[in-house]
């Protein structure tokens, strides 16, 4: 190497760590990420403690990592990389045939699943007098195996249904998702979202059709809704994980009522109540779906005004994950009041919850990932 | 902290360079010194203290030991202090949880387990502290006067918790006079740059593949999935240690420093004696130089040689970890070794140099399932599946995913472990620097969006 090379390599190597180091101090500080729709590392608190601890290392070493100047364009960077060299998975997330992108399923651990379905079965024998139903929603991975990467396998997520149904359907009504989506898988209209994990308002409205039906009402059907499109431009939390370039954005539907009926929404984490059981603030964002509910809360419930005739239940109580956020609407067709639970953020006893609100039906509705993983579901217990 | 790491790359680096280029020379090793303990406190700060401890001992031992009034045995003494201390250090940070864990499981018993983690770099500071007190017992190197120049070579950043293990001889001149250049500076570029792309963008992600596989209950395993799972961890391993010598020495240049190299080519090895000339030269030099040739090495017969070559290895096998996998891992490559010395190795000389290439990759493949497994029930089992004793198919359709989707990547690994040949020095300035530009600028892209960035060697 010449000279003049070597010379390259020095002021080249030393100015580009010095031009970051400085752009980094002077950019201003995101609190957070649109793009991967989550809250960055706060500048990290000099203390003894913290030191101590390693959590100022810690955090120092994530706030880098999450304000390191143009973060966005690094990002898209490796995900083209990874593409370019065929591979079909980034972060977790296939990238399926159609735009469609999939979480893996791993092999699920059985042992902690029974754990779970034990919490479950507990739950019911300490509620006999209560008509309880467990609903449990397939992830798009199991619905669409057809769609996944050439030669990808996936754990067949019918069997992880199959055998929780097996566990828990002695104790209380178990609905599988498979049975009222799988006919529907084959047709065209999507009953998933190909960029984010939940499924689509369809999707939602298939699964409210069973319940109704399980529940011996008259469900409402399509043509008695105003569906509308909120949003053509979704790109959801499969997204956010594997910064997959290239994509098609999802669109987003909504039932309208169209019967009059005026839903008021009391959300107890933060005491307000809304007239709407939907947040348009949110189609301005990332995180579109939370448009239905204004997203995730701990505690909330929906009082509706129905005609005496429509009411098929005074109350009811829905035990869930996000899933049940685009579902629920449909259930103000004919329960006045709902009360909702999210067991992931509510810390409270649900048994005294029950007995305080004199809860006669439950739901519980999940996906079949939050099920096999969550382990607040355990709280089921208390 | 690790040197793949943006904190490290674009905060510590240039802050550190920045401090040691504008310091006069006489305070040079004292800024070292001093940003070599904020680099291991950052991630151990309780632990530096016991680093310090060894160093102080020895450091104190090289100066009682240059007394030209001690008596021989007084001087042995000395040295058997010392590796007493390193020893005793070592063992209890390290060994006492297996330990005690045999013991209990033997005789039944319940001693409470220590449950201490291990000190980053242990098991390298001290193999080089001890090389100093050796080195000056045996008056190949002279004791060093200077606490900070002792403290420097013990601590000094690039090489402290992962090596490659600094004999104190090779660096001991350059502590007091080395010169920085343009040329050595822009040889440590090249070098780090090289380094961190295969950590970062070969072992990171090849080691994502050796995940998939070594999670897959090993009981459907195809023979295929099997072998591609090892030699992924094989690739993993090796451009994960490499990588990270590579770093270390790159960054050693750009502050004056020469160090060993720490390997070469060893997937080209034609014998298992081949493969240890080419992997982790220090680790095994120092072996030679501090173990085996002090017990005799092979000039007391051949049985004698026999049991030093077994003692070598089984130790060897120990220091990489605490536990009967990397016992076994020791033994297997000292009965391979003493096997090739036998006869295996004329045997080789007389077939064609790939039977000789294929039966050593065949057997280090064989070692990494050794080593890669702590559970001995469960190596057994892939084991069994790369022979297809458990029954399942050739391959899979997974098999076939695995294989399709990580097959640029594997062709890249392949020609990184081969030799270096003409067309990697003969391309002209330009196209060399812009390789290297693209190679960090992508090694930077993979930092940004890590979710996984393991170093496999911090538990070393």
């Amino acid at each position: 190497m010449s000279k003049m090379t070597d010379r390259i390599y020095v002021w080249g190597f030393v100015g580009l760590l010095f031009t970051m180091s400085v752009l980094f101090f002077l950019l201003p500080i995101q609190p957070f990420s649109n793009v991967e729709n989550r809250t960055l590392q706060k500048a990290p608190q000099l203390t003894w403690d913290s030191l101590w601890s390693k959590t100022f290392s810690d955090e120092s070493e994530s706030f880098v990592t999450d304000h390191f100047p143009f973060r966005n364009q690094w990002v898209w960077t490796k995900s083209m990389l990874e593409q370019l060299r065929l591979q079909q998975e980034n972060n977790g997330i296939y990238k399926g045939a159609d735009g469609y992108l999939f979480e893996k399923l791993s092999v699920p651990v059985y042992e902690d699943i029974k754990a779970y379905t034990a919490a479950v079965q507990l739950y019911a024998q300490k509620h006999p007098n209560t008509n309880i139903t467990f609903m449990l929603a397939p992830t798009s991975i199991g619905l669409y195996p057809e769609r996944l990467p050439w030669l990808a396998q996936a754990y067949p997520q019918n069997e992880v249904n199959g055998f929780i149904g097996k566990q828990v359907q002695d104790s209380l009504n178990f609905i599988d998702g498979f049975d009222f989506l799988g006919s529907a898988a084959s047709a065209d209209r999507p009953i998933y979202y190909k960029t984010d994990h939940h499924w689509t308002t369809y999707g939602a409205y298939l699964a409210y059709f069973a319940y109704a039906q399980q529940m011996g009402w008259t469900p409402v059907a399509e043509k008695d809704f105003t569906i509308e499109t909120i949003t053509h431009s979704f790109l959801g939390s499969y997204h956010t994980r594997s910064q997959f370039i290239g994509l098609e954005p999802d669109s987003i539907e909504v039932y309208k009522d169209k019967n009059g009926i005026q839903t008021n929404m009391y959300i107890a984490d933060t005491d307000q109540t809304v007239g709407s059981m939907y947040d348009p603030s949110y189609l301005a964002k990332k995180d579109k779906y939370s448009y239905f509910l204004g997203g995730v809360h701990a505690l909330l419930t929906l009082h509706s005004t129905l005609p005496a005739e429509r009411v098929e239940l005074n109350k009811i109580l829905v035990i869930k994950d996000s899933y049940a956020h685009s579902f629920l609407p449909f259930l103000t067709q004919h329960v006045q009041d709902i009360h909702v639970i999210d067991i992931r953020y509510y810390n409270g006893s649900i048994s005294d919850y029950m007995a305080e609100n004199g809860i006669e039906d439950v739901l519980m509705l999940f996906n079949t990932t939050t099920f096999i993983g969550e382990r607040n579901l355990l709280k089921l217990n208390y | 902290m690790v040197f793949s790491s943006l904190l490290f790359l674009f905060l510590f680096l240039p802050a550190v360079l920045l401090l040691y280029f504008v310091s006069p020379w006489r305070i040079k090793n004292l800024v070292l010194f001093a940003t070599s303990l904020v680099f291991y406190a950052w991630g151990e700060p309780i632990y530096i203290a016991i680093m310090l401890l060894s160093t102080i001992a020895d450091y104190s031992f090289g100066l009682l030991l240059s007394n030209p009034k001690r008596s021989s045995t007084q001087r042995k003494g000395i040295v058997v202090a010392s590796i007493i201390i390193n020893l005793t250090l070592l063992g209890y940070f390290k060994y006492a949880d297996f330990l005690i864990q045999n013991v209990n499981s033997l005789f039944g018993m319940q001693i409470p387990l220590t449950e201490l983690a291990l000190p980053i770099g242990i098991s390298f500071y001290t193999f080089q502290s001890m090389s100093y007190i050796i080195d000056v017992y045996r008056g190949t190197a002279k004791a060093q006067r200077n606490w900070l120049d002792f403290g420097t070579f013990v601590a000094l950043f690039p090489q402290l918790v992962a090596g490659p293990i600094v004999q104190y001889s090779t660096i001991a001149e350059q502590l007091r006079h080395r010169v920085v250049n343009v040329e050595l500076f822009a040889e440590g570029v090249r070098r780090f740059i090289i380094g961190l792309a295969k950590k970062v963008l070969l072992a990171n992600n090849i080691g994502l593949l050796w995940n998939t596989v070594s999670s897959t209950g090993t009981e459907s395993l195809p023979v295929l999935t099997a072998w591609i799972g090892i030699i992924a961890f094989a690739f993993q391993i090796y451009f994960d240690f490499s990588g990270y010598s590579d770093m270390a020495i790159g960054l050693g240049m750009m502050f004056g420093f020469r160090f060993n190299e720490n390997f070469n080519r060893p997937y080209t090895a034609q014998s298992i004696t081949d493969f240890w000339r080419r992997w982790h030269i220090s680790l095994s030099t120092w072996f030679r130089d501090y173990l085996y040739i002090p017990l005799g090495g092979n000039r007391n017969g051949p049985w004698k040689q026999l049991r030093n070559i077994m003692i070598v290895w089984l130790l060897t096998g120990i220091w990489h970890g605490a536990s009967w996998n990397f016992l076994l891992w020791g033994l297997y490559f000292g009965v391979v070794l003493v096997f090739e010395k036998w006869f295996v190795l004329k045997l080789m000389q007389r077939m064609p140099a790939w039977i000789r290439h294929v039966y050593a990759l065949l057997l280090i493949l064989i070692g990494w399932v050794f080593f890669a497994f702590e559970d001995l029930s469960i190596m057994g089992a892939y084991l069994a599946a790369m022979f297809g004793v458990n029954h399942q198919p050739l391959w899979n359709n997974e098999s076939l995913y695995l294989l399709y989707t990580n097959a640029i990547l594997l062709v890249l690994l392949v020609i990184a472990s081969l030799p270096k040949r003409q067309h990697e020095t003969g391309f002209g300035p330009a196209i060399q620097l812009g390789w290297h530009a693209l190679l960090f600028f992508m090694s930077v892209a993979y930092l940004v969006d890590a979710t996984f960035n393991p170093f496999l060697y911090f538990r070393f």
